[in-house]
C-alpha cells in the first residue's frame, strides 16, 4: 500500500467496496495480527482503552486460546460467561450450521450479555481458554464466530480484535469482522518474514481489506524504514522500545495503567487520536 | 533423541530449537530439524537465510498441491525437500501456511 495517499481507517473499506458511507457514525473495525511476541496484545489493549477514553464505544475481540488481551486491557482473567449457552445445537433432521445463536438472542444482546466490562467501559469478548483439552471449547468457539460474523456492518461499536500469532487464524474466518488489518512488526528477521506472509495472505483474501503496519519495539532510526521496505507496508505508527511495557507484562498489568506516561503508551494514544481526527 | 520445543509466541522456541540442533550437530550427532510452526521461521534461526527458508516452504506447498506423483517416505521427504543448514543440520518444513484449517 505505497504510492497513493492512504485512506483513513473508516474510509478504507468504503474506498475499496463503495458500500460504506464515510462519516456515518459507524465504528472502526481493526484486527491486530503479527508474529507471536511482536506486541499485538499490548498494543491492542492500549489502543482499545485509549479509544474508549475518548468516549467511543469499544468492543474488543480475543480469539487467542491463550490469555493475553485481558491482561493488557486491565481485566482479571475472565473465567465466566464463555458463551456455551449462547448457541443451540442443530437437531437431527435440521438444516444449517451445527451451532447457531439461541432463538431470540440477537448479536447485540449477546454482546451485552457475554462481553465482560473492562476499565474505561471497554467490552471484552472471548471464547474461553485452553485447559488441556480442546473439545469443550468448540461450542464456545462456534458461538464466538456466530457473534463476530453477525456484527452489523455499520454498527456503532468500534471493534478491536486481537488474533493469535502467526498465519493460522487471521484469514481463516476469525478476523472477518475487521475492515483493517494492522500487522504489528518488530525489527527482527522472523517478525518481518511473518509480516510479509500475513500481508500477502491478506491481499490475496476474498474480502477487500486494508492492510497497514505498526513498527513496534523500535530502537533504531532505521527500524521503521526496515518494516516499510521489507514488508511493503504503509506504516501508520512507530512504537518505541519501552522497558515499562516489559515491566507491565511482568506484573500482568495493563500498560495504560502501569505506565500511562511511557513513550510506548503515548505513541499508541497519539495513533488513536490521529485516527479519530481522520475518521 | 526426539525433542519438541513448545511455548507462547515470542518466548524463544525457534531460537532455542535452532541452538539445540546446531549444538548437537557440532557434537557429531545426526540432526534433523523439523519446522512444525504454522509460520515457519526455523530456517532463519538455523542460519540458512530468508530466501532458502521461503524456498523450502514453497516446496512443502507443492507437495500438498499434488505436484508430486507419489507419496514419498519420510527419508525421501527429508532428503528431497530438506535443506542443509550449517554444522550439517538437515532442515525440513512440516507445516503449510496457506489455506490453513480454522482454529
Amino acid at each position: 500500500m505505497t504510492g497513493s495517499p492512504a485512506p483513513t481507517l473508516r474510509q478504507g473499506f468504503a474506498a475499496l467496496t463503495s458500500e460504506r458511507a464515510n462519516g456515518d457514525g459507524s465504528g472502526m473495525r481493526v484486527a491486530f495480527v503479527g508474529k507471536g511476541g511482536s506486541g499485538k496484545s499490548a498494543i491492542a489493549g492500549t489502543f482499545a482503552r485509549a479509544l474508549a477514553r475518548r468516549g467511543e464505544p469499544v468492543l474488543t475481540i480475543d480469539s487467542d486460546p491463550m490469555p493475553g488481551l485481558a491482561f493488557s486491557l486491565g481485566l482479571e482473567v475472565v473465567e465466566d460467561a464463555v458463551l456455551d449457552d449462547a448457541v443451540v445445537e442443530r437437531q437431527e433432521g435440521e438444516e444449517g450450521p451445527r451451532f447457531r445463536l439461541r432463538p431470540g438472542l440477537t448479536v447485540g444482546e449477546a454482546i451485552e450479555r457475554y462481553a465482560a466490562v473492562g476499565p474505561d467501559g471497554v467490552r471484552f469478548l472471548q471464547f474461553g481458554k485452553l485447559r488441556g483439552h480442546v473439545a469443550p471449547l468448540i461450542r464456545s468457539q462456534m458461538a464466538f464466530r456466530e457473534i463476530t460474523h453477525g456484527l452489523p456492518p455499520n454498527g456503532r461499536w468500534n471493534v478491536v480484535g486481537d488474533l493469535p500469532g502467526g498465519t493460522r487464524q487471521p484469514f481463516a474466518g476469525w478476523g472477518d469482522y475487521a475492515h483493517t488489518f494492522i500487522i504489528v512488526v518488530e525489527p527482527s528477521a522472523k517478525s518481518l518474514l511473518a509480516a510479509r506472509r500475513l500481508a500477502n495472505l491478506a491481499r490475496r483474501g476474498a474480502r477487500p481489506t486494508r492492510v497497514v503496519g505498526i513498527a513496534n519495539k523500535v530502537s533504531d532510526a532505521g527500524d521503521t524504514d526496515l518494516v516499510r521496505e521489507r514488508c511493503g507496508l504503509d506504516v501508520i505508527a512507530s512504537i518505541p522500545w519501552d522497558e515499562a511495557l516489559a515491566e507491565a507484562e511482568r506484573h500482568a498489568r495493563a500498560p495504560i495503567d502501569y505506565a500511562p506516561e511511557s513513550p510506548a503508551v503515548t505513541a499508541v494514544e497519539k495513533l488513536v487520536a490521529r485516527l479519530i481526527e481522520e475518521g | 533423541m526426539k525433542l519438541a520445543v513448545v511455548g507462547k509466541g515470542g518466548s524463544g522456541k525457534t531460537t532455542t530449537a535452532a541452538v539445540i540442533a546446531r549444538t548437537l550437530a557440532r557434537r557429531g550427532m545426526t540432526v534433523v530439524a523439523l519446522d512444525c510452526d504454522t509460520n515457519p521461521n526455523l530456517g532463519i534461526s538455523l542460519g540458512v537465510g530468508d530466501e532458502e527458508t521461503e524456498r523450502l516452504i514453497a516446496m512443502r506447498q507443492a507437495l500438498d498441491e499434488g505436484q508430486e506423483e507419489h507419496t514419498p517416505t519420510w527419508d525421501e521427504l527429508v532428503d528431497r525437500f530438506g535443506s542443509d543448514a550449517p554444522d550439517g543440520v538437515r532442515l525440513a518444513v512440516v507445516t503449510r501456511i496457506e489455506n490453513p484449517e480454522p482454529g
